[in-house]
Parts: C-alpha cells; structure tokens; sequence
C-alpha cells in the first residue's frame, strides 16, 4: 500500500530522491528579435503583416500560420487596445495567497490578429471587458528586451 | 491499404545553436518540403510531428507547441515519440495516415532544439536512467553506449581502427551535404583515435555532438502523385517497428535485436528475402560510429560482426557495392535527435529521385533503407523505400 507511505525520511529506505536539474536559455527567433529590439529601443510594439492574408500578427512572427508565407514586412501596433477578457488572481503559482489581488488581462488591438496577455494596472473593483488601455512600458534605461518591458497595460486617459 | 510516396523533403542547417525558435526552424524545413513538392498547405490534409523529449527544449507538451510551425494550424496533428527513434518512426506514422485511405497528403515535421537545455542535454539524458535502480550512481548516458561498445568489440574481436573508419566516412561524405555540421574532408582513422576519451572506449569523435535543427517530409496516395502527375517520387515499400525489453540488463548488447525484427517486418511488406541483395544502400541510424556497424548487422544487410570487415574493405563507401549513410549520417551532419528524419528519409527520397547532388551514389539505386534507434537503446524503426 505504497500510497498511504508517510515517511519522508530517505535514510529509512522506503523512497530515493531525485532531481531533474536542467537549466534552460531560449532564442527569441528572428520575429522575435524584431519584436523585442523595436520594444527596448522604440518603446513600440510590431505586427508581422500577411499580405496575402491581409493580417497582421501580434506578436510578430516569422510565417502565417493559414497561408505559409513568410513574413517580413512589420507594422506598428495601434497604441490603443481593448480588454477582451479579464481574471483577478487571489493566489500566486505556489498556491500562496497574494497579499493584494492581481488583474491579468487579455488585451487585443483593432486590426491585429492576436494580442498579448499582461497585467491590468487598475483595481480589481474597475477592471472590465472592453476598458480601453495602452501599455505602460518601463524607463529605456531599464528596458532590456523581454516581455517584462511592459510593466501592464493601464487604462487610456489615466 | 493505399501506396503511399515521398514526393518532398526540406531540412534547416544543423548547428550547435540556431536563433530560430523551434517553429521557426520547422517552419524553414516544411516551407522547403511543401516547395520541393510542389504543394501549399491547402494541398495538405493531416500532419504529423516528431520530436523527443520536451525536456530538450525547455517546452512542455512541445508537439502542440510547434503546430502552427509544422503547418498543423485548423488540421488534424498528432505528435509521436519514440526517442531516437522518431527519426524515422514519425514516417511511418505518416505513411498509416495514407495508407489507411484516410488522408491523400501527410506532412511529418521532425524538430529538435537542444541548445536550449543548459549546461548540456546530458542533464536531462541522465533521467532516462531507471531512478532507483540506475541513477543513485549518477551515471553518464554515455556509460550505456560504451559498455555496448564494448561488448560489440569483445564478442565480435572489433578493432577500434575499424569502427573508426565510420567516423571518417561519414564525416567525409557529409561535406557534399548543406546543412552539415561536422563534415571533414580532411579527417583520419588517427585524429579519432586520439581524441579525447570520453568513457571507453568512446571517445570524443566517435560520438555525434548535440544540435538544433528540423526537417520534414511530403508523402502521399499513388492516387494524389499520378492525379497530379508528380514526377519526383519514391514509394514506401516496406515499414517496421519493435521494442525490445525495457530493461537494459536483460539483452545482449552485441546485436541489436529490436533493429532485427523491425527489419524484417519491413522486409517483407517490401517483399525482400534477400536483402543484401535487393536492397542498394542504406541509411541506418548513426549518432555513434559503432552503431552504424551494430545496425548494419541488425539490418541483416552484414552478418554478425561482418560490418567492421565490410567497412575495412570499402564495401559500405559512397561508390562500393553497398553505400552507408551517403548522406555523412549522424556522424557527419549532425543530431539533432528527431530532425536526423532529413539524413534517413530524407535522404533515401534524394538518392531515388536523382537530387541528392554532391553525394548521389555513382551508380543506379532502386532500394534503399532506413533506421531510426532510440530510447533506452531498445527502439528500432525502419522504413524500406524504392523508386
């Protein structure tokens, strides 16, 4: 009844330990390099746009996925975009609860295939589907090329 | 059940460390495969993926992850995994798409990207090892293949001057191939004797090196290629797969057993009885050179412990009578586990239809097959194509 085992002891036998150590650094690929270049030292966000399509993706990518054609003509991202659906997270991954509740947003853009999904910097009290927001990047100086440039998207106007 | 053909093949470079993410680089390699064939996406009816542990990546669930890269976007896709041996198994999963009657054109994509694991892939081959039994030792994976090696050397009276000449062949052969990693035109028997030992006897050149890259293949229905009137085709004739027992400790490493029977479940749907006769060259899976040797001997295309001898007397170069791994193999383009689909398949695709180029064989070639070995050394899968 090896389930019911309680022993946490790994000198009494009963279990081995184990770790799967294994580390990890990621390309951001050749769209992706566009992507992030333009974030850190344009402050602005690009599209991949399909001609052929008439589709520009957000994020930036280097092929359509529907027509296969690869793409290398960039297009800015309007500066506005909409709250397409919302979650306030009361615990983080560990299961540990948050000491003030976190807004996450899905946030899309007129004419863009996609969106991003980010922090919504407004109380959970007015966070709302179709709240119009821009993002809210982070000084140059400390933009370093990742998703985390953008600190949130806050509200238009705020 | 339906014939089925390779009408395309794409492969990317092989590199130790590629900027495209792994959509990016199965994008390159099915782009090239679909123009190769002469097809678009809406030509294609069912993709099929090929790739190793997720832990190579550093992407959980990576078959969905790559999808859209693979050209799977609104399709049916499936992702299947056999270890090293997905280099070949994933064709053979395409081939009962269309061999079922159930899809006309099936793309397979084979992708790897093993940089992104830190500080080497070795990290996370290491869990492959049982956890009870095994592991506590911290072994290396190359332990396993060494001692392999070796028992193939002590049963057998294997010289490492001969296995070495694998190495050199095929690093040799793949300077004729684009997307090569490790080719050498200038490479002897001595410079892999003295590299570094690793764990005998395996040693720094007898071993194929980690990689990224991706490749894909294009098959489809005899109906498609004749209605279409593709000229550029190889037909499946023949497929095999077997697992031998999982546990390492219960085979005889000095015949690879699994590659056997998977051999001649292939054979006869290709209706070969004989085939070192029938068969005109081969592809069989080399991230080792002993293993080319072992495989060839599995492949019942060399008697046991003949392989070495054949090689020894140029029998197995790209002009004798029996080519191995023209394409320069594992040994010679590179590992990036799955993605060795483009030196197996893809290979055996150019050599029949005439674009294999630098490396194509001098004379005519009718028959060839190839292998694909993996996961805790008990996986064979094996495809038999003619044209």
């Amino acid at each position: 009844m090896t389930f019911l085992e309680r022993t946490t002891d790994a000198r009494k036998l009963r279990h081995w330990e184990g770790n799967m150590e294994a580390d990890y650094i990621y390309t951001s690929g050749v769209a992706g390099e566009r992507f992030f270049v333009a974030l850190r030292d344009q402050g602005k966000m690009l599209a991949s746009r399909c001609a052929a399509c008439g589709l520009d993706y957000l994020p930036a990518r280097l092929f359509c996925e529907d027509c296969f054609a690869e793409l290398t003509e960039f297009v800015d991202v309007p500066q506005e975009g909409r709250v397409a659906g919302l979650t306030v997270a009361h615990l983080d991954r560990e299961g540990v609860r948050l000491s003030r509740p976190q807004v996450w947003a899905f946030v899309t853009f007129q004419g863009i295939r996609g969106g991003l999904v980010h922090r919504l910097l407004v109380p959970p009290g007015r966070a709302r589907v179709g709240l119009a927001v821009r993002p809210k990047l982070k000084a140059r100086e400390d933009r370093v090329g990742a998703i985390t440039d953008i600190e949130g998207f806050e509200p238009v106007g705020s | 059940m339906k014939t089925v053909g390779v009408i395309g093949a794409g492969m990317t470079l092989f590199r130790r460390r590629l900027q495209e993410t792994g959509k990016e680089m199965c994008f390159e390699a099915t782009k090239m495969a679909l123009d190769s064939a002469g097809l678009t996406r809406a030509d294609v009816d069912m993709v099929v993926n090929g790739t190793a542990p997720d832990a190579f990546d550093g992407v959980h669930m990576k078959g969905e992850y790559l999808a859209d890269g693979c050209g799977g976007y609104r399709k049916p896709y499936t992702r299947v995994f056999t270890g090293g041996g997905t280099g070949v198994f994933s064709t053979i999963a395409g081939w009962w798409h269309v061999a079922s009657g159930l899809a006309d054109v099936v793309l397979v994509v084979n992708e790897e990207k093993m940089s992104s694991c830190q500080p080497h892939p070795q990290s996370v081959f290491a869990h492959i090892w049982d956890p009870i039994l095994d592991r506590p030792l911290k072994p290396n994976l190359v332990w396993i293949f060494a001692m392999e090696m070796n028992r193939y050397m002590h049963v057998h009276g294997v010289k490492k001057e001969d296995i070495a000449r694998v190495a050199v062949k095929n690093k040799r052969n793949a300077v004729g191939h684009p997307c090569a990693q490790l080719a050498d035109p200038n490479i002897t028997v001595d410079d892999v004797l003295a590299s570094e030992v690793m764990a005998w006897p395996v040693q720094r050149l007898d071993i194929s090196p980690p990689s990224d890259g991706a490749s894909a293949v294009v098959l489809a229905s005899e109906d498609f290629i004749r209605r279409r009137k593709i000229k550029d085709r190889a037909w499946i004739s023949g497929v095999g797969w077997c697992i031998d027992s999982t546990m390492w400790t219960d085979r005889d490493l000095y015949f690879p057993e699994y590659v056997a029977r998977a051999a001649k479940q292939a054979y006869k749907m290709a209706k070969i009885s004989d085939p070192r006769r029938q068969i005109d060259f081969a592809e069989p899976y080399d991230p080792f050179d002993y293993k080319e040797l072992h495989h060839l001997e599995g492949l019942l295309l060399a008697r046991k412990g003949e392989a070495p001898i054949l090689t020894r007397e140029g029998v197995t170069e790209r002009d004798g009578d029996l080519p191995v791994c023209p394409s320069g193999g594992l040994m010679g383009v590179g590992n990036p586990i799955a993605a060795t689909m483009g030196q197996k398949i893809g290979e055996l695709f150019w050599q029949l239809t005439n674009q294999a180029g630098k490396r194509q064989i001098p004379q005519e070639v009718h028959t060839g097959v190839a292998q694909a070995w993996g996961d805790l050394m008990q996986y064979g899968s094996v495809v038999v194509m003619s044209s």
